[in-house]
């Protein structure tokens, strides 16, 4: 599919070095339509919307940062932690307003799988339904994603 | 073609809507019609420069070509017409509205190869339009370009929600709604012949 | 047949000729902006050639508006109140500005290309930042991931700054980073040495500067910096002080304890420093050393998550259960404080809720 110039300035920004170091796109060649299309795809398979995973990592890091320092458990069944940095990062996608420099690392005690997350992640989830390029250091997989955050919901797929 | 420009006006928004009815212009149509936003600025570029761009191309075809025997050549020099003055619309805009420049500006470029405005310059020769006649079509063409891009992003927001057969998504199901707006279309012609 | 071949050619070459020559004039006539002035706080008049963006012909002349992206319009640091001449708010801004600050003629200079005569404000201490070339001439591992760098100043040689203000480094190009960026860090020296800065950096996984700093800058390698920046340095009143950091926040109030060690002070001072595990901790020994300096003043580290293996001997917990035995005179207390924002947060509310007045609570919140 061609891009719009708005797509390659969004690339562009994307890139190592413009907003992170490693950039958002990993060793991910596909356009980036294409890479949030596919992304789609799972999440329709999966019968789950992007906004509805961009709200329970809001609620996981929003509880976590109750503790003032160190992890915490949440609902008995997460073990979360925020770490916050200084400085603040823009959205690639020219988006209003700018994401605090957050990682939020979670640990589903069930299953014992951990991932981790930014305030970036969840901005581009929610409002782009991006979970980066594959190889990026913050790709979210939306199946290992939901798997973590939707336990329950994980036999539907 | 003995016709009155203010009739050729509305026919070429509703009759023979240059997308809908000659299907010009596809590329950026499919592309841009996923924000309603995004596809009103688009739609205005073309139609300012279809109008403008129709009305020169008339004066250079008619003053120019025809008189040195040179009409074999208006593919060329219709392209570099447009191309100029896209980049001369491009600096004005940005000299003087540098807010519509930044909505707008990205979409300009992308016009010059817009097969919408190349094909009207070529219909208006074909179909021995005056200037006047030539200007009006251009204008019309322009809003209805506008207006079936417009069509397509509303339809397609609403398609955003809906359950579409995966192999459909995407350009697909956008052709498959541009065949019905044009059979919608169809209703109209017959009211006023063009060409 | 060879003259209308020549004839063609020619008229197809005027016609685009033609519009190229049109092109190059609006280019000229379009791109000349002329002589336009930028009137400073109604101090300061400069006088420049337009076309250029706000923020560069700003630095030109040596005023320094913070700005962490190199005017790519994407961090939204370099705010500034354009009264006139900004021109109509540009899509490329409105991400970056709140609505208040909208309807406050509250610009990004970066975006704004000076096109006429342009008057705008700027807080004064911005008149005081300059741009320092320096050398690198120790880096010290305080922990696991925080380093102390220490700067001699070349180019100019001094630098003038009060204690808790902050510097923006400048990285340059390297490794993956094709563009040169600037991030804030917290001066961490004592003022009264102006041939030298310290910095206390911790390494942040993904960052541009901190990787660089960590991984890539060696002794005696050439640095720039722009500063000094902040409104979080200490207030000249008699009145307690009682700080708190967290992480690398420990910077500013080092250099806030060796000014007031140089300079004197009778003040009654508790420093209460939250870190998780005794990894964590650093220059422990040099806190410990100002209870010896001052007439009042007690370092007390409080970690939350001490490893058993460590045999940690202090307190355990949060800060906030220890705020009541440390203050004595709620009201005639004042709070500094720096860290993350959501330990800004918690301990400002434990403070208000004690009685500390909320005016004399001062903080650096990252970002």
């Amino acid at each position: 599919m061609k891009q719009t110039p708005q797509e390659l300035l969004v690339t562009q920004r994307m890139q190592p070095g413009v907003i992170t170091l490693s950039g958002f796109l990993g060793i991910d060649q596909r356009p980036l339509n294409e890479i949030i299309a596919d992304d789609a795809q799972t999440l329709l398979r999966l019968d789950i919307t992007a906004p509805e995973i961009a709200e329970r990592m809001q609620y996981l890091t929003d509880q976590s940062q109750q503790a003032y320092e160190g992890g915490i458990i949440i609902d008995g069944s997460y073990e979360v932690e925020t770490e916050i940095t200084r400085g603040k990062l823009p959205c690639p996608f020219l988006h209003r307003g700018l994401q605090r420099k957050t990682v939020t690392t979670c640990t589903h005690l069930t299953t014992g799988i951990t991932i981790r997350w930014t305030a970036l992640n969840i901005h581009m989830i929610k409002e782009h339904g991006f979970f980066e390029g594959k190889g990026s250091p913050f790709r979210l997989e939306p199946g290992t994603l939901i798997k973590v955050l939707f336990p329950d919901a994980a036999h539907r797929s | 073609m003995d016709i009155n420009a203010f009739i050729l006006f509305w026919a070429a928004i509703f009759t023979s809507n240059i997308l809908l009815t000659n299907f010009l212009g596809m590329c950026s149509y499919l592309s841009i019609s996923r924000e309603v936003e995004s596809s009103f600025g688009l739609g205005m570029a073309v139609f300012f420069v279809l109008t403008v761009t129709a009305g020169l191309n008339w004066v250079i075809y008619y003053h120019i070509l025809v008189p040195f025997d040179l009409i074999y050549l208006q593919f060329i020099v219709f392209i570099i017409v447009i191309a100029a003055f896209v980049q001369l619309l491009e600096m004005l805009i940005e000299r003087f509205t540098p807010a519509l420049y930044y909505t707008l500006g990205i979409f300009l470029p992308l016009i010059t190869v817009n097969c919408a405005i190349f094909g009207v310059s070529l219909f208006l020769v074909i179909r021995k339009y005056s200037f006047i006649q030539s200007v009006a079509y251009g204008a019309g063409s322009g809003i209805g370009w506008l207006l079936a891009i417009l069509m397509l992003a509303g339809i397609r927001n609403r398609l955003k929600e809906k359950m579409i057969p995966q192999g459909l998504q995407g350009a697909g199901i956008s052709l498959i709604v541009t065949g019905i707006m044009a059979l919608a279309f169809i209703g109209f012609s017959g009211i006023v012949i063009v060409q | 047949m060879f003259v209308s071949i020549i004839q063609d050619i020619g008229i197809t070459s005027l016609v685009s000729g033609g519009l190229a020559l049109i092109l190059v004039i609006a280019q000229r006539y379009l791109n000349d902006y002329g002589d336009c002035k930028i009137d400073i706080n109604g101090k300061r008049l400069i006088t420049l050639k337009g076309g250029s963006s706000l923020l560069n012909a700003l630095s030109e002349n040596q005023i320094f508006i913070p700005s962490a992206c190199g005017g790519k319009g994407s961090c939204g640091t370099c705010k500034c109140q354009v009264l006139e001449g900004g021109g109509p708010l540009l899509p490329t801004e409105k991400p970056l500005l709140t609505t208040k600050e909208m309807t406050g003629n509250v610009r990004l200079a970066c975006q704004i290309k000076v096109k006429s005569d342009v008057r705008i404000h700027i807080p004064e201490s911005i008149f005081n930042i300059r741009r320092f070339q320096g050398v690198v001439s120790k880096i010290e591992d305080y922990t696991y991931d925080i380093k102390g760098v220490i700067i001699t100043l070349t180019e100019p040689e001094t630098i003038d700054f009060k204690a808790g203000q902050y510097v923006q480094l400048e990285t340059p190009i390297y490794a993956k980073v094709r563009q040169k960026v600037g991030r804030a860090y917290s001066i961490s020296s004592d003022p009264g040495n102006d041939r030298q800065i310290q910095l206390i950096i911790r390494y942040v996984p993904e960052g541009i500067c901190t990787t660089w700093v960590h991984q890539y800058l060696n002794e005696g390698d050439q640095i720039s910096f722009t500063g000094p920046y902040g409104d979080f340095f200490i207030r000249d009143t008699s009145a307690d002080m009682i700080f708190v950091a967290g992480g690398s926040g420990k910077a500013p109030i080092k250099s806030i304890l060796e000014y007031l060690s140089r300079v004197g002070t009778t003040r009654r001072m508790r420093y209460l420093f939250g870190a998780r595990t005794c990894k964590d901790l650093y220059l422990t020994g040099e806190m410990h050393a100002f209870e010896q300096v001052f007439d009042d003043f007690e370092y007390i580290p409080v970690l939350s998550k001490p490893c058993p293996e460590e045999n940690w001997q202090g307190r355990i917990g949060y800060v906030m259960p220890v705020f009541p035995e440390l203050i004595t005179d709620p009201a005639n207390t004042e709070a500094y404080l720096c860290g993350s924002p959501a330990m800004i947060e918690s301990v400002k509310k434990a403070l208000i809720e004690l009685g500390v007045p909320k005016d004399r609570i001062y903080y650096d919140s990252f970002g």
